[in-house]
């Protein structure tokens, strides 16, 4: 192992890669644009909902209940009609998202102890909103029965408002806080698997691999001197999303960061491993090019960073297990939103080990094998 | 496989040395690709000094022996040596003392030609003094020293081809292994290359250059032809023009294809080909040609009539080992 030799080869990606304006340019301008797109676009939150409420009992109890919702920040009361029927003119021209009817008695019936149904109607036709609308809402009654409880001296489990929705949300679990940590696994991995696909194939496109073989430079030497830039390179992007994600987006942090540094840095080795058998198998850089693609759409599918795991198909779930992005999630979102441990997160953080040590142990033989060839 | 090397180092015979058994020994060397036999079970000796030809057409095996004998291809079967040190066992005591340079462009395009020169002599462990020097002679000596920062990439192709030569000495090796480098260089670019070539020669290198050209084989101090994997002939060119028996002649008329016809039927014409507007004919009987061919040519009818003895230069003297080799008759439309 000579320590120059290896510099020299880290220099000389480095100087190609400022030759090559346009993919420098991409690998910064790729983050920033996820971040953009899926902090944006795809992880949008709900918020100042329009609401209209029908008070038809009018009394404490029930402006409590209207305080609760337009003090939450969801929910946004712009109308208060008489009826329900004034209500569907409403939901029907998208004036209002999601509707609140108390109906006459409620206060009494809370006195009484008894069960007070109340109504809430939300505009189906953006499932999003439904869902996340919704969730909010027997969120905020939820907290609306317990305080009342609490002041009231009530028993615990007696009876309240019972609202007609059965989401389960967890307001704190905004959907971005989950996203972004999962961009960071992504973003890894794309860009690792599009270069390092690139980077053994270049060489023999150019000739140079062949020149390399009459040089005194070792395997491990060319490998080393191979992944490091790029690895260097992938790392900077992350630290963008994560920086992105943190201070931009404000996404919580709740965990330690060797845990994420740990999990990164066993699913790096697999992302270098997969790039380099690419770039070895792959004649030519667009061949490389169409194996990477061919790899990324099952990835991004099944591994729960887009669609979650749990509402695929039972018979789909257990494919999950075979991409290694799974892995990858599980212990950044454990990491970030729960603020989950190495000891909770041992098995996702095994199975990454497992990949790493099987898919760039691989690309090692193979790339000794294939400079002896 | 090693056994042979093992043999050749381990108990040296009295009075053989490294340089006594030449730059490079092979024997019994074959690689096959597939079905494909690219070099096929060849031995090769090519003395210390040599400007060594290795000649051929396209397929011919010539590229995948000087790959096997830069270490960059393990042959199938058979053992090769370079300055005594096994191509396949020894290839840390080969690399160093070989610049292989290979038949494609084989430099970093987006890399400036003093970036090249810098990167592949430093990963040899040129050090920094000699690493100046040296570029600074090599580029003025080639004419490169006005592009030393243009990308490779931007050079012509007799230019990429001398940055590949000068890439190829930075290290100072004693053997070159140059795969095809003037294929699709521009003539005064390949006499230039051969000029270098010639200098290098002079300091004492051996050079083991690949060509399809045979005019380049004039320039060289030993010649093999290699055909199907095989070495045909070898010898020096001196050597291999003396296999050619008789006399060559040229013979030119108003109408070369009935003079062909006519000289095919003479006593004593061994072949004749078309080359051109010219016949070439190969003369064996011991008795004067010109005279009698002449009046044979004049007395057949034909006009403008002229013969003439030629030196056979190493093109004609392949196209009549060919057509030696070949069955009688089917080589007599050879030309080029």
């Amino acid at each position: 192992m000579s320590a120059k030799r290896v510099r020299l080869l880290i220099w000389k990606e480095f100087t190609q890669l400022r030759r090559d304006p346009l993919l420098i340019r991409l690998l910064l301008l790729m983050p920033v644009l996820q971040l953009i797109m899926f902090g944006y676009v795809v992880a949008v939150d709900v918020r100042n909902l329009s609401t209209a409420v029908v008070d038809l009992d009018q009394t404490v109890a029930s402006r409590q209940l209207q305080a609760a919702f337009s003090g939450s920040g969801y929910f946004t009361i712009t109308r208060t009609p008489a009826s329900e029927a004034d209500l569907q003119p409403l939901l029907d021209s998208g004036t209002i998202k999601v509707a609140l009817v108390i109906p006459q008695g409620t206060q009494d019936r809370l006195g009484r102890g008894e069960t007070a149904p109340i109504g809430i109607i939300v505009d189906g036709s953006d499932s999003q909103i439904s869902a996340i609308g919704s969730g909010y809402a027997s969120q905020i009654i939820a907290q609306f029965n317990t305080d009342r409880r609490t002041s009231s001296g009530a028993q615990l489990d007696a009876p309240g408002i019972d609202a007609r929705v059965r989401v389960m949300f967890n307001p704190t679990l905004d959907p971005i806080n989950t996203m972004i940590p999962g961009l960071i696994a992504a973003i890894m991995m794309i860009s690792l698997m599009v270069i390092m696909s690139q980077a053994v194939v270049k060489e023999r496109e150019s000739g140079t691999l062949e020149q390399m073989f009459v040089t005194p430079i070792k395997a491990t030497e060319y490998l080393i001197g191979k992944l490091t830039p790029y690895a260097a390179l992938a790392t900077a992007q992350m630290a963008l999303v994560a920086l992105g994600g943190l201070y931009w987006f404000k996404v919580p942090f709740n965990g330690s960061f060797w845990v994420v540094l740990v999990g990164l840095l066993l699913f790096m080795f697999t992302c270098l491993g997969l790039g380099l058998l690419i770039s070895l198998v792959s004649r030519t850089r667009h061949q490389a090019q169409q194996a990477v693609m061919f790899l990324m759409i099952p990835t991004m599918v099944l591994s729960g960073f887009i669609f979650p795991i749990q509402s695929m198909p039972p018979a789909i779930q257990p494919l999950t297990n075979l991409i290694p992005l799974t892995f990858a999630l599980e212990v950044l979102r454990g990491a970030f939103v729960k603020g989950s441990g190495f000891e909770a997160l041992a098995v996702p953080m095994l199975a990454l080990a497992g990949f790493g040590v099987v898919i760039f142990g691989a690309s090692i033989i193979a790339t000794r094998r294939r400079i002896a060839e | 496989m090693s056994s042979w090397a093992d043999t050749v180092s381990s108990a040296p015979p009295p009075a053989t040395t490294a340089s006594d058994r030449g730059a490079i020994s092979a024997r019994g060397l074959r690689r096959t690709f597939g079905d494909t036999v690219a070099v096929d079970t060849l031995d090769l000796d090519v003395p210390t000094g040599a400007v060594f030809g290795l000649l051929g057409p396209d397929g011919a095996g010539k590229s995948t022996l000087i790959r096997m004998l830069a270490t960059v291809l393990v042959p199938t079967a058979g053992e090769a040596s370079v300055f005594g040190h096994s191509v396949t066992t020894e290839r840390d005591a080969v690399t160093p003392r070989i610049g292989y340079m290979s038949q494609r462009f084989s430099m970093y395009p987006d890399l400036s030609v003093a970036e090249n020169l810098e990167f592949f002599a430093t990963i040899r462990g040129v050090g920094r003094a000699d690493r100046r020097t040296r570029s600074q002679a090599l580029l003025a000596s080639m004419g490169l020293d006005e592009f030393t920062r243009r990308q490779a990439q931007h050079l012509s192709g007799g230019m990429k081809q001398k940055l590949m030569l000068a890439t190829t000495l930075m290290h100072e090796p004693d053997l070159l292994l140059l795969d095809e480098p003037t294929t699709g260089v521009d003539p005064v670019s390949r006499r230039e290359f051969w000029r270098i070539l010639a200098g290098l020669h002079r300091a004492g290198k051996t050079v083991l250059v690949a060509t399809p050209y045979m005019d380049e084989a004039e320039r060289c101090t030993h010649i093999a032809f290699l055909d199907g994997g095989r070495i045909k002939q070898s010898g020096t060119p001196e050597s291999i023009k003396a296999l050619v028996p008789g006399r060559l002649l040229e013979v030119s008329a108003t109408d070369p294809r009935a003079a062909l016809a006519v000289v095919r039927t003479l006593p004593g014409v061994a072949s004749v080909h078309l080359l051109g507007d010219v016949v070439r004919v190969l003369w064996e009987a011991p008795s004067e040609p010109v005279g009698p061919l002449t009046s044979a040519l004049v007395a057949a009818g034909l006009h403008g009539v002229g013969v003439r003895e030629i030196s056979p230069d190493m093109e004609t003297v392949f196209a009549f080992l060919a057509e030696a080799d070949a069955p009688p008759g089917a080589g007599s439309e050879v030309a080029s």
